[in-house]
């Protein structure tokens, strides 16, 4: 059992999302708080905790809580970690309401992706440190370069194609298309894909997430105060993280497996439910393949078979497993993983307007999957009916 | 072409004398005392056996493409000049689970192929930094 369905996601707010904000990772993180206790119905005098997770980008709670002027913090989480803990934190935050620690936790994620912070290191140096010591002074860095390695070693393994990746682009912009807030709306097509330049091949800037300016922010609480609301409560059945690889380093070394395979059993058995049981997914998208490996690893379909399943249509909106369906950070924009959270709440929902999947009950929504750093998180959500 | 603006390695106390052996044109890797395992990166302990008894021990630098990359974009200055340039995730012929990174050198990058065979070289970049890199065999 562990959490399951004892903490709720009541309320979600966003900034607008953007290649320049103007403003700090502190205002970004205080509208996309304030507009999410908006959206909950409370008040900065109700949040006790906070909780986020940065990577030297972005503004810590015990800076947050005071700039809104929080009266006392009963807990916080300033977690170190890229997109690989993005669903940890807010795994995190039901742990501690369930715990009684926290009643009130506002989660954010609050980044100047494109204008101040870059993941790509462009403009930044490098810390040839750790694993990255026997990789940087090679040229051999940033998050593309990273993906790419994988991206080959899962062709080699079992023949995905350049086609099978692009279904995955082409998919998520056409989804965008029925988001707003997306950043890209305008369709693509497989011929587009394929002309896309090289990034760091086999991946092409079409493979490639939005890097973005923007913040996003859940408030957890417990399930049975969330009923209570403004907004309707959505359920965190299922909580998980952990993992134990770094393949970074190479040990082990096998780049076809993520370590979503290790934690997925964990997950489906918390939240009392199965692959089957999962009405939309929205996976952690820095690139394609990630999409890719995770529909593998998450038991949508055989080990090997990411490509095929991708490409045969399953993963669009009125297939049998819509993914993505707000653009994703390949089309709506990148805010490290909580976007996933907040769309997924969209669609149990049933606010997600235009890209809505009908009668939608159960989300899947996940981190990146676990290259890089080690280990990854993730959350099943439900609707409270 | 000069190597000298790349990002330098920050060697630690577990990595120093890996670089150290770098520098005289040595490969090594830790070899347990225990269980005889062979380990890359630098670690204090035997992730198999949990001993801390270790030997460091000479590999024949030759290994197998089981990955890699060709970047196209210039994420930092130094690689300007070098695009576009391949690096290759290497598996050592010693062990399965003992890998290398390192760019190639001496082949055109549209030339690899899974599974090729590859040997290290040793790059003196200037008189506190060797790098190694892979070359087909």
């Amino acid at each position: 059992m562990g959490l399951r369905d004892r903490a709720a996601i009541a309320g979600v707010g966003y900034t607008p999302f953007s290649k320049d904000s103007g403003v700090s990772t502190l205002t970004l993180a205080i509208d996309a708080i304030l507009a999410a206790l908006d959206d909950a119905g409370l008040g900065v005098d109700d949040v006790d905790a906070l909780a986020t997770h940065r990577v030297g980008d972005s503004t810590p709670p015990w800076v947050v809580a005071p700039a809104l002027g929080v009266p006392e913090v009963h807990w916080y989480l300033d977690q170190f970690g890229g997109g690989s803990v993005s669903h940890a934190v807010i795994g995190q935050a039901a742990m501690a309401v369930a715990a009684g620690v926290a009643r009130t936790v506002v989660c954010y994620r609050a980044i100047n992706a494109r204008s101040e912070f870059r993941m790509g290191g462009t403009g930044r140096g490098v810390a040839p440190v750790f694993d990255a010591q026997y990789q940087a002074p090679y040229g051999h860095f940033a998050p593309p370069q990273q993906f790419a390695m994988f991206t080959r070693a899962h062709m080699i393994k079992y023949g995905t194609t350049h086609e099978q990746l692009g279904a995955i682009a082409v998919t998520q912009r056409a989804h965008a298309a029925g988001n707003p807030r997306a950043l890209k709306r305008d369709p693509i097509t497989m011929e587009d894909y394929l002309a896309s330049r090289w990034i760091a091949e086999p991946l092409r800037l079409l493979d490639c997430c939005l890097e973005t300016d923007g913040a996003c922010a859940v408030v957890v609480t417990s399930a049975e105060r969330a009923r209570d609301l403004a907004a309707p409560p959505v359920l965190i059945s299922g909580a998980v993280w952990g993992g134990g690889d770094s393949l970074l380093s190479g040990q082990g070394g096998d780049f076809t497996v993520s370590e979503a395979a290790r934690i997925a059993p964990r997950l489906y058995a918390m939240a009392g439910a199965g692959p089957e049981d999962v009405d939309v997914a929205e996976l952690y998208d820095c690139f394609t393949y990630s999409v890719l490996v995770q529909l593998e690893d998450y038991g949508f379909c055989a080990k090997g078979e990411g490509g095929p399943y991708a490409a045969s249509g399953a993963t669009r909106l009125g297939g049998p497993l819509p993914v993505n369906t707000h653009g994703g950070f390949l089309s709506e924009g990148y805010v490290h993983g909580i976007n996933h959270v907040a769309e997924a709440v969209a669609q149990l929902r049933g606010t997600a307007g235009d890209r809505q999947v009908r009668g939608a009950e159960v989300a899947l929504s996940t981190a990146q999957p676990g290259y890089v750093l080690a280990g990854t998180s993730a959350l099943i959500l439900r609707a409270d009916r | 072409m000069s190597l000298g603006g790349r990002p330098r390695p920050q060697p630690d106390r577990d990595s120093a004398p890996w670089w150290e052996a770098v520098r005289r044109h040595e490969l090594l890797v830790q070899e347990c005392g225990d269980c005889g395992t062979l380990r890359f990166p630098p670690r204090a302990i035997c992730g198999r056996c949990r001993s801390r008894r270790s030997a460091w021990a000479p590999v024949r630098g030759t290994g197998r493409v089981a990955s890699w990359v060709v970047n196209h974009q210039v994420f930092l200055r130094a690689f300007a000049d070098e695009v576009p340039y391949a690096v290759l995730h290497v598996r050592l012929d010693e062990a399965d689970d003992l890998f290398m990174y390192g760019d190639l050198t001496g082949a055109d990058p549209a030339d690899v192929t899974p599974g090729m065979p590859v040997r290290a070289v040793f790059t003196d970049v200037d008189d506190d930094l060797t790098l190694v890199r892979w070359r087909p065999r």
